[in-house]
C-alpha cells in the first residue's frame, strides 16, 4: 500500500510525501531568495546610477556654465557682431539691428549658448526696451527659448560709424552682452 | 548525506553566488563603459571650451597644447549642410581586443572650423589658429595636428607662430612629416604657389598635394589642407564659403543702415554680386574668387565710414 503523497520515480527510487514537502519548501525558499538578491543588487544598482549620473550632470552643467563665460569673447568678436576686427569686445550697432531682426534666425543653431542680448547701460533705464522700437535699449539676438536660464555678461563698446561735416568718426556707447547657460536636461526633456 | 545526492544548500549557494558573481561582473564592466564614455564626452566637450581663447581674433594666430595622459584619439566628422558644424569625439587607447575604445559622445561645434584629420591619434595635440579674411574677416580657422612636421623651402615669414610642432628647414625629428614647398625630397606633402598677381608671395594662392590627392587653397587655407583630409579640408571650405556669403548679405543690410545715416557706401552692388557667388561656391572656386575679393577690398578701403 503507498501513502496518497508517495511518488514512484523507477524502481530505485522512491520519495517520501515528507521529502517531496520539503524539497518543495527549500525549492520555494531558493526562489525567494534569488528573487530577493536579485532586487537587492537591481537597487544598489539603481542607487549606484543615481550617484554617478548626478555628478555626470553636475560635469555637464559646469562644462555648459564653462563654454558660455569662454564664449563670451567669442561672440562679440564673431564677424557677424564685431564692430572692427581689430578692436575686441566691440559691437557693431548696426549689425546688432539686422541679426537682432529676421537675418538672425539663419544662425539658431550656431551658437553655443542659450541666448545672446545686449543692452545698453547709459543712459540708464527703468525697464527693458527691446529693439526695434522708440526709446529702446535692448537687442535680443537669440533666445532658444529655455526658461530659467542663468546667465553671464560682460561690458562691450556699441559703436557706430558716422559721418558729419565731411569727416568720419566712431561713436560708441558701453554696452553689456548678456549670454545664457545652456540647460541640458531642459533640451533632453525636449527630445 | 547520500554520496552523489546534490544537497538544496549547495545547489542555492551555486545558483545565487553565480547570479551575484555574474551581475556583479556585469555591473563593474558596464560602469566601466559608462565611465569611460562619460570622461571621453567631457573631454570632446572641453576640446570645444579650450579652443575659444585660441581663436586668432585680432591677432595675428594663435597658439595651445593639449596634453593627454593617455593615447587619445580625436575624431572629427564635418558637416557642410548651410553653417555646417564640425562634431567632435574622442576614444581612449584600450589595448585589449579592439584597440581603439567606443568613442564618447561627440560635440557638435557650429561656430567654429576645425581642421584636422578625419581620426587623429597622440599623447600631444597641438593647436594653432588663423584667421580667414575673404576679403572682411569670416572666421578663425583652428588647426589640430598631433604630428610634428618639417616645412622644407618655406618662404619667411609664412608662419611666425613659432609652433613647437612645425621646424623649418634643419629638422631635428626623425619621424616628422615633410612638407616641402615648390621642391625637396622624401616630401610627404608638396606646396605649390600658383599666385602671380597682387600677391605677397607666391604661395597666397595655390595647391597642396598629399595622399595622391590635390587640394586648391587661397591664404592660411593652406595650413588647413597641410593638416586635415581632403574631405574635412573641403567640407569646412564649404561652410566657411556659406558663411562668408551669410555675412556678406547682412553686409548689404548694413549699407541700406549706414546710407540712411549718410554714412553711404558704393559697395552693396559688389556685396551682392559678392554673396551670390561666394555663398554657394567650393574650393575649385577659390583663386577666382580670390582676385575678386581683392578688388572688393580694395574699393572698401576707398571708402568714407567703410564697410569692415
Amino acid at each position: 500500500m503507498v501513502a496518497k503523497n508517495f511518488v514512484f520515480l523507477g524502481d530505485r527510487l522512491q520519495v517520501t510525501g515528507y521529502r517531496v514537502k520539503n524539497g518543495q519548501m527549500k525549492i520555494q525558499q531558493m526562489a525567494v531568495m534569488i528573487v530577493a538578491v536579485f532586487f537587492f543588487f537591481i537597487l544598489v544598482g539603481l542607487f549606484f546610477l543615481g550617484v554617478v549620473f548626478k555628478d555626470v550632470k553636475g560635469s555637464a552643467g559646469d562644462l555648459q556654465r564653462e563654454q558660455a563665460i569662454s564664449s563670451m569673447s567669442v561672440i562679440a568678436d564673431i564677424s557677424e557682431l564685431n564692430y572692427d576686427s581689430s578692436w575686441s569686445m566691440s559691437v557693431d550697432e548696426d549689425k546688432l539691428r539686422i541679426m537682432s531682426g529676421d537675418f538672425g534666425k539663419n544662425y539658431d543653431l550656431f551658437w553655443p549658448v542659450a541666448s545672446i542680448g545686449v543692452y545698453k547701460v547709459y543712459p540708464r533705464f527703468d525697464e527693458i526696451k527691446k529693439c526695434p522700437g522708440v526709446g529702446c535699449n535692448y537687442y535680443e539676438i537669440y533666445d532658444n527659448g529655455q526658461s530659467d536660464v542663468k546667465t553671464y555678461s560682460s561690458y562691450v563698446s556699441i559703436c557706430e560709424r558716422i559721418r558729419e561735416s565731411g569727416s568720419t568718426y566712431d561713436d560708441c556707447e558701453i554696452g553689456k552682452l548678456v549670454v545664457g547657460v545652456r540647460s541640458l536636461t531642459e533640451e533632453m526633456g525636449n527630445r | 548525506m547520500k554520496s552523489g545526492q546534490f544537497s538544496f544548500v549547495w545547489l542555492f549557494a551555486i545558483v545565487a553566488g553565480g547570479a551575484i558573481l555574474f551581475l556583479a561582473v556585469y555591473g563593474a564592466l558596464r560602469f566601466g563603459d559608462t565611465a569611460r564614455f562619460q570622461s571621453d564626452s567631457e573631454v570632446a566637450k572641453s576640446i570645444a571650451i579650450i579652443t575659444d581663447p585660441l581663436q586668432a581674433g585680432f591677432a595675428e594666430g594663435s597658439f595651445g597644447k593639449i596634453m593627454f595622459q593617455q593615447e587619445t584619439r580625436i575624431n572629427n566628422v564635418c558637416f557642410d549642410d548651410e553653417l555646417g558644424k564640425n562634431d567632435i569625439s574622442v576614444s581612449t587607447w584600450s589595448g585589449i581586443g579592439e584597440e581603439w575604445n567606443l568613442p564618447g559622445g561627440a560635440t557638435s561645434i557650429h561656430n567654429k572650423y576645425i581642421f584636422s584629420s578625419g581620426k587623429s591619434s597622440g599623447l600631444d595635440y597641438y593647436v594653432f589658429s588663423k584667421s580667414f579674411d575673404f576679403p572682411y574677416e569670416v572666421s578663425d580657422l583652428i588647426f589640430l595636428t598631433p604630428e610634428n612636421y618639417c616645412f622644407v623651402n618655406m618662404p619667411g615669414g609664412l608662419l611666425s607662430l613659432n609652433v613647437p610642432n612645425i621646424e623649418v628647414d634643419n629638422c631635428s625629428v626623425v619621424d616628422s612629416v615633410r612638407v616641402c614647398f615648390g621642391s625637396g625630397d622624401d616630401c610627404d606633402v608638396m606646396v605649390y604657389g600658383t599666385c602671380s598677381g597682387g600677391c605677397n608671395s607666391v604661395y597666397d594662392e595655390g595647391i597642396v598635394a598629399k595622399d595622391g590627392v590635390d587640394m586648391k587653397y587661397v591664404g592660411d587655407l593652406m595650413y588647413g589642407a597641410i593638416f586635415s583630409d581632403k574631405g574635412i579640408y573641403d567640407c569646412n571650405v564649404r561652410r566657411l564659403m556659406y558663411r562668408a556669403g551669410k555675412i556678406a548679405s547682412e553686409f548689404v543690410e548694413k549699407a541700406d543702415l549706414m546710407d540712411a545715416r549718410n554714412c553711404n557706401t558704393n559697395l552693396k552692388p559688389d556685396l551682392i554680386a559678392w554673396e551670390s557667388l561666394v555663398g554657394n561656391s567650393s574650393v575649385d572656386d577659390l583663386a577666382s574668387l580670390r582676385s575678386m575679393a581683392d578688388v572688393i577690398d580694395g574699393k572698401n578701403k576707398k571708402e568714407g565710414c567703410g564697410m569692415w
